[in-house]
């Protein structure tokens, strides 16, 4: 057994073998893991059981089995708790007629926040939001709406902020700004959880990541281990060239590919394990066979399909 | 928790309920309206009478308290924004309270007021509006609590609240004694029959006790919709 990282023995929120399942789907399988302070990103495709973790976490779904802890305390049963914790959910619906200070002010009075007004006023000054804003918030664009949640999930600066794919519909300008901002929160000593589907967005976290995929924790540690892991499993590419079998050889010969085959004429589809290896040596064993490349494919780099190999390997 | 209470009346007073809730209230007014001009005085009276029971109790109440109550915290939970009132440090009671009391205030003035102004206009007297008043009051009181718990555990709250006042208040309770103990209706005609000096309904109950139980009911209702709210599963 790995000795724990610092934020895992400062453990925020404990998940002790959590499932979860509706009717005869499992959502979630013997989930564990301890999270500490600071980002911790939870990685995975749709429906691979973010979402249901995260509402396990806050205490808006029972688990069917296990138990979860935040603060030493069970989401679930004790309302008190939300004063600790804020929440940007997933989906988009907000109180559509109310504006966006109505919205966080809602927000700020039910925690009880000391001098609302000037809590919301500040909260939506750090997600680059108008307090002034007559406008109702159905007019919002996504990107918009989506800053607004995040708001009123800080108004009341809670010591565990849990965000369901928080740059979605967010702007290139708006990401990097909310990834500013939640670094911001983390390094204040609060955790943060983020869910998302996006390796690339995990990776501006630099954050510790769960992957979580078919409802199993996968794979966790700090990103540049996951990442590791995930270029280090097998990769399948096809090479589309006008001389398809001396390529093949060359990429052999030169250990850059532990197996090929060739389809048709200008076809050949290559299997390695070592990735930069073979980005390496492709173009040099291509000139020294006199080959045009004319495209180079993965045809397994997609999210679902590296999750998948995690899964397989636990 | 006056900041549900608000949330309740900004969210759930929309144009369309407003106009068509108006509508059923207008429709009220526009009978005494009609009563008024056109019976003698005695049947001016009985017609007032049946005017406030037979539209005012019997239709305008609960349909006005099925919209409002079914939609307190149904349609918050329906389209998602319930989580922005369930993830808060609030005991589920105030919220379950909070959120009544939003939909009775909506109510009142679409269906106690109506009832009472049209008691008035069709020259009931002053029995028979104070009759309607408190016998409205405590309908809208006792359906809004059963509404809004309908409207959180089923979907398609308003097709099972229709259900409830066209066919169980409609038909089954004045079946007999024991149905008719589970009809808010019932309990409101006896109220208005006693303030305003009229012949109790068949099947009525004593004024205190057709006060005591919509009560009860509506405060058993109302800690059934906390106890949902602690189980639920929220979106």
């Amino acid at each position: 057994m790995t000795p724990l990282a610092p934020e895992q023995r400062d453990a925020v929120i404990e998940v002790a073998d959590v499932s979860k399942w509706f009717g005869a789907v499992v959502a979630l399988s013997e989930v564990s893991c301890r999270i500490g302070p600071g980002i911790t990103a939870l990685l995975g495709p749709n429906g691979a059981g973010k979402s249901t973790l995260l509402r396990v976490l806050c205490g808006l779904t029972a688990p069917s089995r296990g138990e979860v802890r935040i603060l030493g305390r069970v989401p679930r049963r004790d309302v008190g708790l939300a004063r600790h914790m804020g929440l940007v959910p997933q989906q988009e619906a907000l109180f559509d007629r109310l504006t966006a200070r109505q919205f966080v002010a809602l927000a700020a009075k039910l925690h009880r926040v000391h001098q609302p007004e000037a809590a919301v006023d500040s909260v939506l000054g750090q997600v680059a939001l108008d307090p002034r804003d007559p406008r109702p918030l159905r007019t919002y664009s996504k990107g918009m709406r989506q800053r607004v949640k995040v708001a009123q999930a800080l108004v009341h600066e809670p010591e565990v902020l849990i965000l369901d794919e928080p740059l979605e519909g967010l702007d290139p300008r708006q990401r990097l700004g909310m990834i500013n901002l939640l670094r911001q929160v983390a390094a204040e000593g609060r955790t943060v959880v983020v869910a998302s589907h996006v390796l690339e967005e995990v990776e501006r976290f630099g954050s510790r990541v769960l992957v979580i995929a078919q409802g199993r924790l996968a794979a966790e540690g700090d990103f540049r281990a996951i990442r590791e892991l995930m270029d280090d499993r097998p990769h399948r590419l096809r090479i589309r060239t006008d001389r398809p079998r001396p390529v093949a050889a060359g990429l052999i010969s030169s250990g850059a590919a532990t197996g090929a085959w060739v389809q048709g004429d200008d076809v050949v589809v290559v299997d390695t394990v070592d990735v930069a290896l073979f980005r390496h040596r492709l173009a040099p064993v291509a000139r020294e066979q006199g080959a045009r490349l004319v495209e180079v494919v993965a045809l397994d780099d997609d999210l679902e399909s590296v999750f998948r190999y995690l899964v397989g390997r636990r | 928790m006056a900041a549900i209470f608000f949330l309740i009346l900004r969210t759930q007073v929309t144009r369309g309920r407003v106009l068509a809730l108006g509508a059923v209230a207008a429709v009220a007014v526009g009978l005494a309206v009609a009563i008024d001009r056109s019976a003698s005085p005695f049947d001016r009276a009985e017609a007032a009478y049946g005017l406030v029971d037979n539209y005012g109790l019997a239709l305008l109440v609960p349909l006005t308290a099925l919209v409002f109550g079914a939609a307190a915290l149904g349609d918050p939970a329906e389209d998602g924004t319930l989580v922005y009132l369930w993830h808060r440090p609030v005991a589920r009671w105030k919220l379950a309270a909070s959120a009544l009391a939003g939909a009775v205030a909506i109510a009142v003035p679409f269906a106690v007021v109506p009832t009472a102004l049209a008691a008035a206009v069709a020259g009931g007297g002053a029995d028979l509006v104070a009759g309607a008043a408190l016998a409205s009051l405590v309908a809208v009181v006792a359906y809004s609590t059963l509404f809004m718990g309908l409207g959180l555990v089923v979907r398609r709250a308003l097709a099972w609240g229709l259900a409830y006042v066209l066919i169980w208040e409609g038909f089954v309770a004045r079946s007999g004694t024991g149905p008719a103990r589970l009809s808010v209706l019932l309990y409101a005609r006896s109220i208005l029959a006693e303030v305003a000096g009229h012949a109790p309904p068949r099947l009525g109950a004593s004024t205190s006790v057709a006060i005591a139980v919509p009560v009860v009911l509506a405060a058993l209702a109302l800690a059934a919709t906390a106890q949902f709210l602690r189980r639920i599963d929220v979106r």
